[in-house]
């Protein structure tokens, strides 16, 4: 059935609506499931009552069965179904870290996340409605008798606001709006992978006292935050309800918006009883569904119907599946290659009719090409962290990268732009090649971006000492006007030809779209110059270092897992691969790893990177994202090592530049 | 505080008298060792260069174990009291003393003592364990997070020993029950002995078989494992029982120096790396005054059937009581065991001897395993010394603390 399903998903290729299927709906299941438990802790704690015990437990059991319990039971699987939905909508396998705090912001008032805080603030309202029934007492009616004040004797009954009632449905409202604003902060939209395969039964077990630890105490946050906010604006509300529906106030009831009304022990352990209820049964819907979506997935190395090629794994990776199929896909990768001999075989093996090693050939080059991806990525960030240093240009050569075997060049052909781009200086760089950056990646070097190439061109062409006439001598120097316009301006060429002119005014028209975006560019710069200046400004703008870092490596998970997947194939094809397809790509993995590794060496050197990963507290919101780029690192020297324990003195023969011998050497000497 | 923890002996407590070393760790992949000494400073000894590493960290005590990564240069995890110390040693550098600051501390509340470590072979992950705490934890040292990997029953873990293949590891507890885990899906078998808790073990190359014994017993049990293929996901694959292979009860021998009693509980046992031989602490009866620790070496052969023939014994010097042994694990001529004595003495003994595995027959194994003594017959530092079937190997001249010899690069 999962393989139905991910192979309809392929076929419609919709955005990862589709992909979870039946895992979500056993998630979902699972959590309407428990939730009648949930339901019955609630309902014995609520009647609370330790001077009669027997009392107390009887009455809660005949609490139960009543037909308002099972109502409430059945409005809140329908809370808990949209709690899920929301789940699935706003899942990532790559989290979206804000890097300043005004990107933050923008994530709080983005629609998106005012529609899931709306909808999570009216589904707490729903489950404080649900608690106040099923606690009964006086908290169930939002509208009660009462007598009227004192003066006049012979007065008719008439309705009053109870208050209390208000301040659950209130208090409910606002849990579901921190509990909304707290998954955006702690981006527990975000799906991490185990660091172990488990049974979900267990991870659910292992992550069960946790999640009640994790309730209480946030509930006990969420009840105290509201009970200041009701201190304060609780009297709108009141007066609105009040003057709505036409109620009163009754005089003998304290109101709550003052501190002696507050002070109410009772009032404040139902509060906080419902709010653990409520943040209970939506945190296990989540964590059901993390459980759930970050199971591994065994996808098949070769079809064995014709039908089902684009559900096998070398197709998976190879197409442009949603994320999250991605993901499972590399991981089932990294799994196979460490556990499962015979499916290793398989990778290993040659088509049936032709003897190509497809398998093989389509896994190490999605690999590869990720990995040089990162690389790719890194060097722009380290080029850029340069360039904001105040470093002219980075030293040019730094990398070292060798010049590529025909055969290297023909397997990544990206290589080959990391190559050109770290020998060249920056500023003449990229304007001739395309630049090549992975879909996740919004950091761009100002040097790289092609925008700033054309501002070269395009500054000269408007300045408007130089006119319409333009040199091919003055493109070629371009570059230098950033520095040297009064000198531009002194040698005035005012006496070239003119076929170069018209030359030259066909491409400013060419070029002229472009210029406009170049100029708006510009201008941005000069407004967020202008800003930063300014203290408070500044505040929101400045980009934190160490998210900046995060989100270079928020999709590390993915390399960690080709590396780990790569290596073991490698090791493993020392003994398996019958027929020496790994070999032919032994040493592009090589150059390859060797280069990220060099890179990754680099990026923990550069000023703002601590060495160390944070400490991370166990608890329920998981902030593996931030650490990402030390397992990265981790993984990339032990992959190495896989390769070269395995291999031996065998990798002398293998065709690398004296550079990555050298490192090879280190490696095979274990002085890395 | 915890009853079910009053019998147990660490392998190294420091109130036992004249215990010296409280822990020794072979690097897997080169010439290198790390010893951790009574005042819980831990040196690090590498065949190729002179400096000798001093390991301190204030977190540093009550070492019970260490453990280098495999696939890496030179990380080394270090069991302490309240925490698991990972030092990260750069293996070019030339310092005597690498600041606290090259350690990483793992630590979990509740987590504590920590006594026993094991890598996985793949190098990813790292388990740490102690008898207080009933969780097992699964560390990804690179970012510092852990899984626990609980259960009910049993007590903490006392011993671990991971299978050199990966796919399994053994956590024997303090009571007299010991778990087989499954290190895909991380489930366990659970084996109940009948006399006393798993004392010690060790798994054969291609994790397949594993020997143990029991507190209170001398005689290895094994245990045989289905070959794993890692399509059975989440099966251990252990047989029915465990049988007896072989009864180490007490024996006299006749020696050079007279009758000698040997033989009673097994302290602890390890394996080669080629599956070849098995060398155990015999602990002797503490009763009778004749009778003495000793390491007794055996030859095993792991396939078509199980093998287990006595091959020796080593004998350090007069009044030495062997503490920790360990096999060197990538010697490239046969095996080399390590032996760390109560007089302070490490001593390296060669097995050499060419695999079973190699398709052509050993000129040099006899068949016939020549048990023989030879005590102080070495001059002049008095090292301890054995001859296998194999023929005689050199002994080790030991100068007063630590050296290594026989392991100068040719």
């Amino acid at each position: 059935a999962a393989r139905a399903v991910i192979g309809r998903c392929q076929a419609r290729r919709r955005r990862g609506r589709c992909v979870l299927g039946w895992r979500v709906a056993a998630a979902i299941t699972w959590s309407v499931l428990l939730l009648p438990i949930c339901t019955a802790a609630f309902i014995i704690l609520s009647g609370l009552d330790p001077f009669h015990p027997v009392r107390w437990i009887s009455n809660s059991f005949n609490d139960l069965y009543t037909s308002y319990v099972i109502f409430c039971i059945f409005l809140m699987s329908m809370v808990i179904i949209i709690i899920s939905i929301f789940n699935i909508e706003f899942y990532a396998v790559v989290p979206s870290i804000p890097c300043s705090r005004l990107a933050l912001i923008g994530k709080i008032i983005h629609p998106q996340q005012v529609i899931h805080s709306f909808v999570h603030a009216i589904m707490g309202m729903l489950v404080t409605w649900c608690a106040t029934v099923m606690t009964k007492g006086r908290f169930q009616f939002l509208a009660v008798s009462c007598t009227p004040s004192e003066g006049l004797e012979d007065a008719v009954p008439q309705m009053c606001l109870n208050e209390y009632h208000l301040f659950f449905l209130l208090s409910g409202a606002f849990l579901g709006y921190s509990y909304s604003l707290f998954y955006l902060i702690n981006n527990m939209n975000y799906l991490p992978f185990p660091i172990i395969q488990q049974y979900k039964y267990l991870r659910f077990r292992r992550s069960l006292p946790l999640l009640i630890k994790h309730s209480c105490v946030e509930s006990l946050h969420f009840v105290r935050n509201f009970c200041v906010t009701y201190y304060f604006f609780g009297y709108i509300p009141k007066v609105w309800i009040c003057t709505t529906m036409d109620l009163h106030t009754d005089g003998k009831l304290h109101p709550l918006d003052t501190l002696s009304g507050l002070l109410d022990l009772s009032l404040f352990y139902h509060t906080w009883l419902s709010g653990v209820f409520l943040l209970m049964t939506w945190y296990i819907a989540w964590l059901l569904f993390k459980i759930y979506a970050t199971e591994s997935h065994h996808f098949p190395i070769q079809p064995t119907f014709a039908q089902e090629t684009d559900q096998c794994l070398p197709k998976i990776l190879n197409s442009n599946p949603p994320l999250l199929i991605k993901f499972l896909a590399l991981q089932d990768l990294m799994l196979l290659s460490q556990y499962s001999p015979v499916r290793r075989q398989e990778v290993f093996s040659l088509s049936q009719p032709g003897g190509h090693p497809h398998n093989w050939t389509a896994i190490s080059r999605e690999c590869l090409s990720l990995l040089s991806d990162l690389t790719q990525r890194l060097i722009a960030q380290q080029e850029a962290a340069a360039a904001a240093n105040g470093r002219a240009k980075p030293p040019v050569g730094e990398l070292k990268v060798p010049p590529q075997t025909p055969e290297d060049m023909s397997f990544q052909s990206q290589r080959s732009n990391i190559v050109l781009r770290a020998s060249m200086s920056p500023l003449v760089k990229p304007s001739l090649m395309p630049v090549k950056t992975s879909p996740g990646s919004d950091v761009g070097s100002p040097f790289s971006s092609p925008a700033l190439n054309y501002k070269m061109g395009v500054v000269d062409i408007k300045s408007p000492w130089h006119g319409p006439v333009q040199s091919p001598h003055v493109m070629r120097r371009g570059p230098k006007l950033w520095t040297s316009v009064s000198d531009q301006q002194m040698n005035g060429s005012h006496h070239e030809s003119f076929p170069v002119l018209s030359a030259a005014r066909t491409g400013t028209e060419a070029v002229q779209p472009r210029f406009i975006y170049t100029w708006l560019q510009n201008k941005q710069e000069q407004i967020k110059t202008f800003l930063s200046k300014r203290a408070l400004i500044m505040y929101f703008f400045s980009k934190h270092p160490e998210a900046s870092i995060q989100a270079v490596f928020s999709d590390a998970q993915m390399h960690i897992w080709a590396l780990e997947g790569l290596s073991h194939l490698v090791a493993a094809s020392f003994t398996e691969d019958q027929f020496g397809v790994v070999q032919t790509t032994l040493p592009a993995i090589l150059n390859t790893l060797l280069t990220l590794q060099e890179v990754v060496d680099r990026h923990f050197k550069l000023p703002h990177v601590s060495s160390k990963p944070p400490r991370i507290s166990g608890s329920l919101v998981d902030t593996s994202y931030k650490t990402l780029r030390f397992a990265l690192r981790a993984s990339l020297k032990t992959a190495l090592y896989r390769i070269t324990t395995v291999f031996g003195e065998h990798l002398n023969a293998v065709q690398v530049s004296t550079e990555h011998k050298k490192r090879l050497q280190q490696f095979l000497e274990y002085k890395e | 505080m915890f009853p079910h923890l009053s019998g147990l002996t660490l392998p190294c407590a420091p109130s036992r008298a004249g215990c010296t070393v409280r822990a020794f760790a072979w690097h897997p992949h080169t010439n290198k060792f790390a010893v951790a000494l009574l005042d819980d400073s831990i040196r690090v000894y590498n065949s190729n260069s002179a400096t000798v590493p001093s390991l301190k960290h204030r977190l540093q005590r009550n070492v019970a174990a260490m453990a280098w990564k495999p696939l890496c240069a030179s990380i080394l995890a270090v069991a302490c009291q309240s925490c698991v110390l990972v030092w990260h040693l750069d293996p070019t550098s030339l310092s005597t003393r690498p600041s606290s600051g090259c350690a990483q501390v793992l630590s979990c509340p509740g987590h504590s003592p920590v006594t026993s470590l094991a890598w996985a072979p793949s190098g990813e992950r790292l388990l740490s364990a102690s008898p207080v705490d009933t969780a097992m934890l699964v560390w990804d040292v690179s970012t510092e997070t852990c899984v626990q990997l609980q259960w009910f029953g049993g007590g903490g873990v006392t011993y671990l020993a991971w299978s050199p293949d990966g796919s399994k590891v053994l956590a024997a507890t303090p009571s007299a029950v010991f778990r087989v885990w499954e290190a895909q899906m991380w489930t366990c078998e659970r084996w109940p002995t009948i006399r006393g808790r798993c004392q010690t073990g060790c798994w054969s190359p291609d994790g397949s078989r594993l020997l143990f014994t029991v507190l209170g017993e001398s005689v290895i049990y094994s245990l045989s494992f289905s070959e794993y293929r890692g399509e059975m996901q989440g099966q251990v694959g252990g047989s029915k029982t465990a049988s007896i292979v072989a009864d180490l009860s007490e024996t006299t021998f006749e020696t050079l120096y007279g009758e000698e009693r040997i033989g009673g509980e097994v302290h602890s046992m390890v394996w080669d790396p080629t599956g070849e031989r098995l060398a155990v602490i015999i602990r002797g009866h503490p009763e009778s005054p004749n009778s003495q620790p000793a390491v007794a070496v055996f030859r095993t052969r792991n396939s078509p059937v199980f093998e287990l023939l006595p091959c020796g014994f080593v004998r350090g010097e007069r009044g030495a009581r062997p503490q920790l042994i360990s096999f060197h694990p990538c010697f490239p001529q046969g095996a080399l065991l390590t032996v760390c004595w109560s007089s302070g003495k490490i001593s390296h003994i060669p097995f050499f001897f060419v695999g079973a595995l190699e398709p052509h027959a050993s000129p040099r194994r006899s068949p016939v395993p020549v048990p023989a003594w030879h005590p102080r017959a070495s001059p002049p530092s008095g090292a301890p010394h054995t001859c296998t079937g194999a023929g005689c190997a050199a002994p080790a001249p030991i100068k007063g603390g630590f050296s290594l010899p026989l392991l100068s690069s040719p």
